[in-house]
């Protein structure tokens, strides 16, 4: 099968699974207990007022009917309006996830150059000190707990050393400043973005490391490192030009996977470093039954799943020619 | 090795940008800015929609009420309105007269701007406030600066409750009004209106929502009560600005607060992080009493709840003062009524305090005994012959039977650890008395469909962060007609003389006589204890001492509008 047909069929079947996640996660949410109303309401509002706004909501019509309108919007392009912000959920999500990817995706693509080039060496010299401490090390970020690291390396860098601000995305005061130039936001944001960055480098790196060695130590065992070895080339031309291209397949997969679930922001992050991105909304939309906005969130992220599996799949093709679908 | 070295240049160009930026970024702060950390941002800057604490919090500096509170007395006080309305008990009809006041854009605030909002309100049944307005038959502008409220019977409410609701300006509102009367849903479209500008008269006026980031104000050059003085306190507002900041967690605001990047933290701290602040420099740290209800509830048309002797029992058995030492370290009032004792005005004082001050012995002797005397049996009770307190076996109803096991439903750990380790303490103490209790943590969601919606529960724990200070509430919470899927009698209490006497209190118009009637009714709620009050929790907020002054501390906290008005640089 050619890559066009990959593609083409590959695409029906994201149309159909993509479907069938909407289906399930409109249930979810629509049959899980709990509404929307009940936190917006004071002892003094009447019954009445509250059952006026479950119907301005649309939620007093039958659940099929709800569904049915929900689909017939969904592919008109409307995915409908947050219970909570009254807005268009497009919007929210337009207006955040550019934040989470520039966060997410930065953090993904170093911490997956840094663990492809520590992972290809350690496993070269397999087996010596540097491959025990470096893999240990390695197990022992990927495994730290994510809001206990980052609330360290806040109390640390921020509040003690002064290093990195405690939080946020910008200085509010320095971009009130107007003699404040566009550089100087720039760097602004990357001031912000480095300490996250670092927690997220320092647990997501290990992963990677760890998955770059263990394939390159399969790879080392190949008759083709062997006939290199045999036409007498050097340990470093064997090491990046014949074995790591090899390894890189698995790394690729993990890296194309990371990065459609990064969408999600993992909203601890953004929490605790109180980053304006897709997962606090996240957060926000399920815990307060805001069904349009989770479902869009969800179903988001579900479709950059799919679309990067697809990717992966064709990527896949390219870096090894022996692969056909 | 290599790569290290090859490397570090890069790193130390990195740190350095990081700290001449931080230099650059604290050198740009504003002095006059009272900057305050909240914990999320507001969700939005519609007055008809907004729900959640952030929103309400933004909005209270830009739209005004007519009347507002005393913070000492917590009696009414004319704010936009210039004095206290004339009653007219012939017609039904109050009439007030607005100060002269403009708008942020320089405009005059009117008598059509009131009548314009309170139309607005009725005509479209704004679900937030139509219950507050709804028995106002009509509202006159009588000239530019007096209005004529209109009521369709007497309600002891309209000062206490309506009139402490925002005025908002007919000339930004009619337009968008006129926009959302073209769609299908004319209210759906007007609560999602989005409003970037929002015109006010309040002492500060929005300059810029940084989405995601923060929210800016500058001083509104026109509020009214700039050098007015109102009830002994002159008004500023003594600030140039108002910057919000928003903190994921209460960690890192806390942090921020020390570090002096906020000035204060309008945020409720757990008790947990006072010993940190009061330790560190310049930070003060004020404890207020709050209006806020956290109780235990039953439900009252069921076995075995429906029998009052077994709630009294209960009521008996929790000891409020361990849970408030242990569970809030001391950061909380005991509740004897519905109101609480801070709402000096409405609060009866002499109410039955079930087992108050009791030791657990002595509470389980006594819990035994009202059982005993009403019919209530132990195979082996919990109490011997020589009146020792031993271990006892189940209790056994007044028919003889085994009373089947019960649940205390409570909000998860998460979401509020007081209440889930308030359910595991009382179930603990039913359980020494041989009643089945079992606490049971469910998602707050699926709490309130259960218990108010479906009435399918035993008891429940649940609480009000916020009560209104007039004591209407009594009659949402136990009017028989309230009882119903949905409504607020959530415990399904009918007692045909608590609804007589609720109707005749909200209907007094002397607040002496209904406050002898809010007594009478808290009365007969704390001797039937369908609810059981538990504590009410401090209001802790923390201020960064050295850079302003003169915060006024009030029921429910130091973030109130005189403090807004009243803080000084320092």
């Amino acid at each position: 099968m050619n890559l066009r047909k990959l593609i083409l069929r590959r695409s029906l079947e994201i149309l159909l699974i993509f479907f069938v996640i909407l289906t399930i996660l409109f249930l979810l949410f629509h049959l899980a207990p709990g509404d929307p109303v009940s936190r917006m309401v004071e002892p003094g509002m009447t019954a009445e007022d509250a059952e006026m706004l479950i119907s301005q909501l649309g939620l007093d019509q039958p659940l099929w009917l709800q569904y049915l309108y929900y689909i017939k919007n969904f592919f008109a392009g409307n995915f409908g309006i947050s219970f909570h912000y009254g807005q268009p959920v497009i919007n929210i999500i337009g207006m955040r996830l550019p934040n989470t990817i520039l966060l997410f995706t930065t953090s993904v693509f170093l911490s997956a150059l840094a663990g492809v080039f520590w992972g290809k060496i350690v496993a070269w010299y397999k087996g010596r000190p540097v491959d025990t401490g470096v893999t240990i090390l390695s197990l022992v970020c990927h495994t730290l707990f994510l809001p206990w690291i980052a609330l360290l390396f806040i109390w640390i860098f921020a509040y003690r050393v002064g290093w990195f601000p405690l939080n946020g995305m910008i200085t509010p005061e320095l971009w009130l400043d107007p003699s404040t130039g566009f550089f100087a936001k720039a760097a602004d944001i990357g001031h912000h973005m480095l300490l996250p960055l670092l927690t997220l480098f320092i647990i997501h790196v290990g992963e990677y490391l760890l998955i770059m060695r263990s394939s390159m130590l399969e790879t080392l065992n190949e008759d083709y490192i062997l006939t290199a070895r045999a036409k007498g080339l050097s340990e470093k031309r064997i090491r990046n030009r014949h074995a790591a291209p090899n390894a890189y397949l698995p790394v690729v997969t993990n890296v194309g996977l990371s990065l459609a679930f990064s969408i999600n922001g993992g909203a601890l992050t953004e929490t605790v470093f109180s980053w304006p991105g897709i997962g606090r909304e996240l957060i926000f939309a399920v815990s307060n039954n805001d069904y349009p906005l989770a479902m869009a969130c969800f179903l988001f992220i579900s479709l950059v799943v799919l679309v990067a599996n697809l990717v992966v799949d064709v990527v896949y093709a390219y870096l090894d020619p022996r692969i056909r679908y | 090795m290599n790569f290290s070295a090859r490397y570090l240049p890069a790193t130390l160009l990195m740190f350095s940008l990081s700290l001449l930026l931080l230099v650059a970024s604290t050198a740009g702060a504003a002095q006059t800015t009272l900057r305050i950390g909240i914990s999320e941002e507001p969700r939005t800057l519609n007055v008809w929609k907004a729900s959640d604490a952030n929103s309400n919090k933004l909005l209270s500096l830009i739209y005004q009420p007519l009347y507002t509170q005393d913070p000492e007395t917590l009696e009414l006080t004319p704010w936009l309105a210039e004095s206290m309305p004339n009653w007219d008990p012939e017609k039904n009809a109050y009439t007030m007269k607005l100060r002269e006041a403009k708008w942020a854009d320089g405009s005059p605030v009117t008598a059509d701007d009131v009548v314009f909002t309170v139309r607005t309100i009725k005509k479209y049944k704004v679900p937030k406030y139509h219950s507050e307005w709804e028995f106002v038959e009509k509202v006159k502008a009588v000239d530019d600066r007096t209005v004529r409220f209109f009521l369709r019977e007497p309600k002891a409410t309209f000062l206490t409750r309506t009139l402490i609701n925002y005025v908002v300006p007919k000339k930004q509102w009619a337009p968008l009004i006129k926009k959302a009367e073209k769609q299908e849903k004319p209210l759906s479209a007007l609560l999602n209106t989005r409003v970037e500008d929002p015109l006010g008269c309040g002492p500060f006026v929005l300059k810029q929502w940084k989405e995601g980031n923060y929210l800016y104000l500058k001083k509104n050059p026109h509020f009214f009560g700039q050098g007015r003085t109102i009830n002994n306190r002159r008004l500023g507002p003594h600030t140039d600005a108002v910057l919000f900041k928003v903190y994921g967690t209460a960690d890192v605001a806390i942090m921020a607060l020390k570090k002096k990047n906020i000035d204060f933290l309008w945020w409720s701290i757990q008790p947990g992080y006072i010993e940190n602040l009061e330790k560190a420099e310049n930070i003060r740290v004020f404890v207020n009493e709050k209006s806020a209800l956290y109780y235990m509830g039953f439900n009252v048309r069921k076995a075995p709840f429906s029998d009052p002797a077994l709630r009294q029992s209960t009521a008996i058995l929790i000891d409020k003062e361990f849970i408030i030492s242990r569970v809030l370290q001391g950061y909380a009032s005991s509740m004897e009524s519905i109101i609480p004792s801070e709402n000096r005005f409405w609060y009866a004082g002499d109410l039955p305090a079930w087992g108050r001050g009791l030791s657990r012995s002595e509470r389980i002797k006594k819990a035994y005994q009202r059982l005993a005397e009403n019919g209530y049996t132990w195979k082996r009770p919990p109490v011997n012959e020589a009146g020792e307190v031993v271990s006892s076996s189940r209790i056994l109803l007044p028919g003889g039977e085994k009373m089947e096991k019960f649940t205390i439903l409570t909000p998860p750990a998460d979401y509020d650890p007081n209440r889930a380790t308030c359910g595991v303490m009382i179930q603990e103490w039913l359980n020494e008395l041989g009643i089945p209790a079992s606490a049971r943590p469910m998602s707050f969601g699926a709490l309130l469909e259960t218990v108010k919606r479906k009435h399918d529960f035993d008891a429940f724990i649940l609480g009000y962060g916020r009560l209104s200070l007039d004591p209407d509430y009594l009659r949402s919470f136990f009017h028989s007609d309230n009882d119903k899927p949905g409504g607020w009698n959530m415990s399904g209490y009918h007692n045909p003389d608590f609804d007589r006497l609720a109707e005749k209190s909200i209907a007094e118009m002397d607040t002496l006589n209904r406050r002898e009637m809010i007594y009478r009714m808290q009365e007969m709620v704390m001797n039937n204890v369908p609810y059981i009050p538990l504590y009410n929790p401090s209001a802790i907020e923390a201020v960064a001492a050295d850079r302003f002054s003169g915060w006024v501390q009030m029921v429910g906290g130091i973030g109130n509008i005189w403090s807004i008005c009243q803080v000084k640089p320092q």
